[in-house]
């Protein structure tokens, strides 16, 4: 019933172990990102073989770069589907934090409105863990409630316009080594941080246990409801980031800001291995997923292939990823 | 009815993924007669009757259904012929009424309009001719588990089914509701229909086969009339060696004096149980045994904070214990491993290890930081101890193990996390007999090791072959106190039904 290479083991399974060959058993001698990688290196050799500006330093900043906030956002969202659970107010949130920003920069000090602006963040994070843990709201709804609340009240505070920022360029734009935008930085330093809490806590655990069997991280002693709540709450912190970065780049708080951020972040967390049916998942598979979103714009870019046509292939890929993640929950559940 | 019904399979075999689980096996079903299919977890009987009912193609074979020789069945074809299965997993469609359930997917009437009359006529005559009395016009939501397995079997029987295949239908039931399904079973059986019978429960091949069949690692070892067959017999042929019948642990008997380290005094829970006096010493194993539905279950979530005393109190080393939730009884000694483990007790997609170390994580961890080396001495230290059956790799997703080595994990834990007091809900449903042993073994070690144990269980035999002392509980309270020796399956069944 198991591979003969799994009983050369010692200890055998139990001789009545249900049918066919254990998939998971065999997927585990390969690593789940190796085909992620793969898929990786053949969009690379494509694009260099294509196009002579693909394969240079500054072409692999510019995706980095361009991947920066979405990876900022993309980390804790990959905890919190982990857990099974989404945020989908990540774009709005961000455009949210960004106009906070803008609007209190005009009378106040720079820090101050910043920190502000990162309350803001944090506040929306609490709102959403609230309405999902206390109230009990699913929170697929909870966030597309709030998406559209906070894109409103962006809307609100702004006027509909663009409200430019001074003397915030450095946050965005700044290149304090190698010639590297400092987003880039703080996309590795909170993706580091998210990697380190996902594998070595008890908070990070729990969030696969969570996903895993929710009923049965209850009854280990798992206190669900607050761990989940602190997910939104990271979710929200680091959406004020991702805000604060963007409103830093355009110098400018824009109403339309982040708009449909949260497909991209999706895309790359479901690409990146962890299952809508929860309890997998990894930081290192959402950053292979996001590098790989990356570099198909990118190249699409150099290809000359219209910005529309990116959408199209964002959201097929998308569905490619979650056609994926079920033939493995069908294969893994027989 | 001229010819009764005869449904033969010959020399099926069938393999999954290079593995031959079936090694050409026979099996006759015959008109008016029920034939038991008695076999461990994983023996094939599940496979088996999937190749009868055309969700399995066999790999070489035929079934031959009245001298007529197929070679494959689709579960269309097998539908034709009057061959019907009806599932553990209920395949209703809840939200329906039950005779809409009854006429599902063959909808009389014309031109694509339900003529509703015939419906509901169709739902009487079924459930008529099945002896139930359920409301035709009740959702099936509404219905207990029992009735809803009823309107499926009226399904089948309105579908004209000549052969029903039942697999281990009572799995969820409780104690009349077996009663009223052993009914109806014994009226098909009268009008003719032919019976196949899944079940690894010895007592209802007794109550309720004419011929038995029992399956060993694909193969067919025993086959034989009932009535002359002694219970030993079929354990032998189902586990492939002598199992003691029914034996008591021989390490029973403990200290009496000891004080309690858990203690029901008055305890009530609104709705469930009412007037529970029960301790549980450290050492020992105490049963609370009744049937579905008696109030045992509930006693033993209570002091697991899963439900709270209305009255009286309950007290954990001598200090009051009233845990509000799961965390604060873990935080204060006890564990729990529920009945349902796959719902309830393990994470399929983790580790074994994982799986091994959840509730002792904040244990383990040093300022909210947890390394895998910690959880792998974990691992390392009950694998061996408890004999878990896998590949020896910590890494291994527990889903891959056996059914009964699953429960070893769950057990496990607690013996990691160190608890005083461990609480368990039929611990051994849906366990083959072999690893049911080997679970009461580690229990038993459990109890040795200083825990006190509570078993919340609607099994007798377990009850004889695990407890010390045993309290029998019927409608909420409990009805009778048996210690040692005088704890058979006689006394237990005569105070748990009265």
């Amino acid at each position: 019933m198991t591979d003969p290479d799994v009983l050369s083991g010692g200890a055998v399974a139990a001789p009545s172990a249900p049918p066919p060959a254990t998939p998971t058993a065999r997927r585990r001698q390969v690593p789940e990102t190796a085909a992620l990688i793969f898929v990786l290196l053949a969009l690379g050799v494509f694009f260099s073989l294509r196009s002579e500006f693909f394969l240079n330093y500054d072409n692999f900043v510019n995706i980095l770069t361009a991947a920066a906030v979405t990876g900022i956002i993309a980390a804790p969202a990959t905890m919190l589907l982990i857990a099974g659970q989404f945020d989908l107010s990540v774009g709005s949130a961000a455009a949210f934090c960004g106009a906070v920003l803008a609007s209190l920069a005009l009378h106040n000090d720079i820090y101050f409105s910043v920190f502000v602006a990162v309350l803001a963040g944090i506040g929306i994070g609490m709102a959403n863990g609230f309405l999902v843990t206390v109230v009990g709201i699913n929170a697929l709804i909870t966030t597309l409630g709030t998406l559209a609340v906070f894109r409103g009240l962006t809307q609100v505070i702004t006027d509909g316009q663009t409200t430019s920022i001074d003397r915030f360029s450095g946050l965005g734009t700044s290149r304090p080594l190698f010639d590297i935008p400092l987003p880039v930085f703080i996309f590795a330093g909170v993706a580091l941080a998210f990697w380190f809490l996902s594998r070595y806590t008890v908070f990070g655990r729990s969030m696969y246990a969570i996903g895993a069997n929710p009923a049965a991280a209850r009854l280990n002693g798992i206190r669900s409801k607050r761990v989940i709540f602190l997910g939104f709450v990271l979710s929200g912190l680091c959406v004020a980031i991702g805000g604060l970065i963007l409103a830093s780049q355009l110098g400018a708080a824009s109403p339309q800001a982040a708009n449909g951020l949260e497909l991209s972040v999706v895309t790359a967390v479901i690409l990146g291995g962890a299952s809508l049916a929860g309890g997998r998942g990894s930081i290192l598979g959402t950053m292979l997923g996001l590098l790989i979103i990356g570099t198909l714009n990118n190249g699409l870019v150099l290809l000359n292939v219209s910005s529309f046509w990116q959408t199209v292939a964002q959201g097929a890929l998308l569905i490619a990823a979650v056609s994926f993640d079920q033939l493995r929950i069908r294969l893994t559940t027989r | 009815m001229t010819e009764p019904f005869h449904l033969q399979a010959k020399a099926i075999r069938k393999s999954f993924g290079g593995v031959e689980v079936l090694h050409g096996v026979d099996l006759d079903a015959v008109g008016g007669t029920v034939l038991a299919l008695l076999g461990e977890n994983g023996a094939g009987k599940s496979t088996l009757v999937r190749i009868l009912a055309g969700d399995h193609a066999p790999d070489s074979g035929e079934i031959v259904v009245n001298g007529e020789a197929h070679a494959v069945l689709d579960p269309i074809g097998a539908r034709t012929l009057g061959v019907r299965m009806i599932f553990q997993e209920l395949s209703d469609a809840p939200a329906l009424t039950v005779a809409e359930n009854i006429s599902l997917g063959r909808w009389p009437g014309r031109r694509g309009i339900v003529r509703w009359r015939e419906v509901r006529e169709r739902a009487v005559r079924a459930l008529d001719e099945l002896g139930v009395d359920i409301d035709p016009a009740a959702p099936v939501a509404t219905l207990r588990i029992g009735e809803r397995q009823a309107v499926e079997i009226a399904r089948a029987i309105s579908d004209k089914a000549r052969c029903l295949i039942l697999d281990e239908p009572t799995a969820a039931l409780s104690a009349q509701e077996v009663e009223r399904l052993f009914l109806a079973v014994r009226r098909l059986r009268e009008r003719g229909t032919a019976i196949v019978y899944i079940t690894h429960r010895l007592d209802e091949v007794v109550q309720i086969a004419d011929r038995v069949e029992v399956l060993r690692d694909g193969a067919v070892v025993l086959e034989r009339e009932v009535a002359g067959t002694s219970r030993a017999e079929l354990v032998t042929a189902m586990v492939g060696r002598a199992v003691g019948e029914v034996a008591r642990p021989d390490d029973a008997g403990i200290d009496g004096t000891a004080a309690p380290v858990l203690s029901f005094s008055g305890a009530a829970s609104d709705g469930a149980f009412a007037d529970i006096d029960l301790d549980v010493r450290g050492g020992e194993v105490v049963a609370l045994y009744g049937k579905l539905g008696s109030g045992t279950a509930e006693v033993a979530e209570s002091a697991f904070g899963l439900r709270a005393l209305t009255a009286g109190d309950c007290t954990l080393k001598g200090a009051p214990h009233a845990p509000g939730a799961p965390h604060e009884a873990i935080a204060a000694g006890v564990g729990l491993v529920p009945a349902d483990r796959q719902r309830e007790g393990t994470f399929m997609v983790r580790s074994v290890a994982e799986n091994l170390s959840v509730p002792s994580w904040g244990r383990i961890a040093r300022k909210g930081l947890l390394r895998r080396a910690s959880e792998a001495r974990a691992y390392k230290r009950w694998h061996d101890e408890l004999s878990i059956r896998s590949r020896n790799d910590p890494e291994q997703l527990i889903g891959t193990l056996s059914g009964g080595n699953q429960q070893k994990v769950v057990l496990g834990r607690w013996l990691e996390r160190d608890s005083d007091v461990l609480v368990l809900i039929e611990p051994t449903r849906g366990v083959d007999v072999g690893a049911r042993m080997e679970i009461y073994r580690v229990i038993r070690r459990l109890a040795r090791e200083g825990m006190g144990v509570l078993v919340a269980t609607s099994d007798y035999e377990e009850v004889v072959q695990l407890a010390d002392r045993a309290a029998v509980m019927a409608r909420g309270r409990i009805v009778g106190d048996l210690d040692g020796d005088a704890i058979t399956t006689e006394r237990l069944t005569e105070l748990a039904g009265g």
